[in-house]
């Protein structure tokens, strides 16, 4: 029986083979789920899905889009933002 | 709507959210932009067109656009200068050197003594200087007389 702290559905089984040739199960984290737009909630771009410990590992530019608004709005909610900017200027 | 002189906001890319002036019209598509952005091509559709325009020349260069932008308070972007380090040099030995030179010297005990302890001191050392004299005095006179024992003694054996 596995132990019961393996038996979660969180966690996802791979097999492996080992080098001394036997296939053995490895339980292994899932990924997070992708971020999604602060306001209208689609799936933002240029923002990897990583567990902690791998976003902590990357660079910063490897982490959103260089771009204001960047991994908080898509871009499309950032530019309505933009030309609302521009009305107001005026 | 898109003529020399005229004030946008940049949509996208890494300058969006910020004014720019259009310098140049290239063509139907593209226009030259300058300002608080970066001096470069930019599509038309990439640009949100402002009610405010500037007279600047066509072709302007970067330095009228910028005192142009000042006059108005509004920023401007300046590319900085790309300076290339020097690579650094490791030489053998002088890390250690540098440790030991940046390590601080002991300072001398008297420096921070007070001045009540410093005459103690003073007072200590003469009383000192004033012994071993008194000794060097006796011993002599001593060693003499222990010496003629000596002799006296062997002289005795001897006969």
């Amino acid at each position: 029986m596995v132990r019961r702290s393996l038996r979660s559905r969180s966690l996802r089984k791979i097999r492996v083979k080992t080098p001394g040739g036997r296939v053995v199960i490895q339980f292994k984290r899932r990924k997070p789920k992708a971020a999604h737009c602060a306001k209208c909630g689609a799936a933002l771009m240029g923002v990897p899905r990583a567990r902690p410990t791998g976003m902590m590992n990357l660079a910063k530019t490897k982490k959103r889009p260089e771009r204001p608004y960047g991994g908080v709005l898509c871009s499309s909610c950032s530019r309505l933002l933009f030309k609302e900017k521009a009305k107001s200027l005026g | 709507m898109f003529e020399v002189g005229r004030i946008c906001i940049k949509l996208a890319g890494r300058d969006a959210g910020r004014e720019c002036v259009i310098v140049d019209v290239l063509d139907d598509r593209y226009v030259l932009i300058d300002g608080n952005v970066r001096r470069r091509k930019c599509n038309v559709l990439h640009l949100e067109p402002t009610k405010m325009t500037i007279e600047i020349k066509k072709n302007a260069s970067h330095d009228d656009v910028a005192s142009k932008f000042k006059e108005n308070n509004m920023g401007v972007w300046q590319t900085k200068a790309r300076t290339v380090a020097e690579k650094p040099v490791k030489i053998r030995g002088t890390v250690k050197a540098a440790a030991q030179e940046d390590k601080p010297k002991k300072e001398k005990r008297a420096d921070k003594k007070t001045v009540k302890e410093a005459v103690v001191v003073q007072e200590k050392k003469e009383a000192k200087a004033e012994k071993p004299k008194a000794k060097k005095v006796a011993k002599p006179e001593e060693k003499k007389e222990e010496s003629d024992k000596k002799t006296t003694k062997k002289a005795s054996k001897k006969e």
